[in-house]
């Protein structure tokens, strides 16, 4: 089953743990089980629109998905994606 | 509190340096104790700016960079703990825009850099709700 790397400021709403095991064959499917495990990382994951939030970014392996098919992006059952918070900044 | 030791210090001030007058941009690795609120930076990653535009005032950083940068963790048993960037020739504060592009619980380390030396560092953590953000304390080699 493919696992998610939930970097430290989601841990808190993925009942603490730094690794969380979900099914899924594509991002989407993986993403959407993993909130129904964990719905409090729902709104921190996607927009009131449904849409993965612009400032989350989505890995699967080595690569970003937004390289790739996005949130279509196929998971093999031994892969690992990681959630990236974007961030950016500045004086202005 | 945050603290960051000589190695990292020296690595901060040296990328904010190089990249004056833009402002330059890194991460934070290190350890957590206290529930999260203790946290001492052992290792600071050095990166590219990657905001597609003037660079005196904004910065951005890459998400490969960061992904690296959790791999590196990961295998130093360390944890991300924040991001530091410069503010070349204005003080070390938590802009808006700095406030609205952050995350929760990680540190964002401010450095002040006037006419190309260090000034001044300050740090800071955005609340859940990224509406305000509080001073951390910084234990740093130059303070």
């Amino acid at each position: 089953m493919p696992h998610i790397l939930i970097p430290a400021p989601l841990r808190q709403y993925a009942g603490g743990q730094s690794s969380v095991e979900a099914p899924g064959a594509t991002v989407a499917e993986v993403l959407a089980a993993l909130t129904s495990l964990h719905p409090d990382l729902r709104k921190h994951l996607f927009s009131d629109q449904g849409g993965l939030r612009s400032f989350v970014n989505i890995y699967v392996g080595d690569e970003d998905i937004r390289y790739l098919e996005k949130e279509q992006t196929a998971v093999g059952a031994s892969e690992t994606l990681t959630i990236v918070p974007s961030i950016a900044g500045g004086a202005r | 509190m945050i603290e960051i030791l000589p190695a990292p210090w020296e690595v901060i001030l040296g990328h904010a340096r190089a990249c004056y007058p833009r402002e330059c941009c890194g991460i934070l690795l290190g350890e957590v104790g206290d529930g999260g609120s203790r946290r001492r930076v052992t290792i600071a990653v050095a990166c590219a700016n990657a905001y597609q535009g003037e660079q005196s005032d904004r910065f951005e950083l890459d998400p490969a960079d960061q992904f690296e940068a959790q791999r590196l963790a990961r295998k130093e048993g360390l944890e991300v703990l924040g991001f530091f960037h410069s503010h070349p020739d204005c003080d070390a504060y938590f802009s808006a825009t700095d406030l609205a592009h952050s995350w929760p619980w990680y540190s964002n380390l401010v450095v002040s850099i006037r006419h190309g030396g260090f000034d001044h560092a300050r740090a800071f953590r955005a609340n859940e709700a990224q509406t305000e953000s509080t001073s951390e304390e910084l234990i740093c080699p130059t303070s």
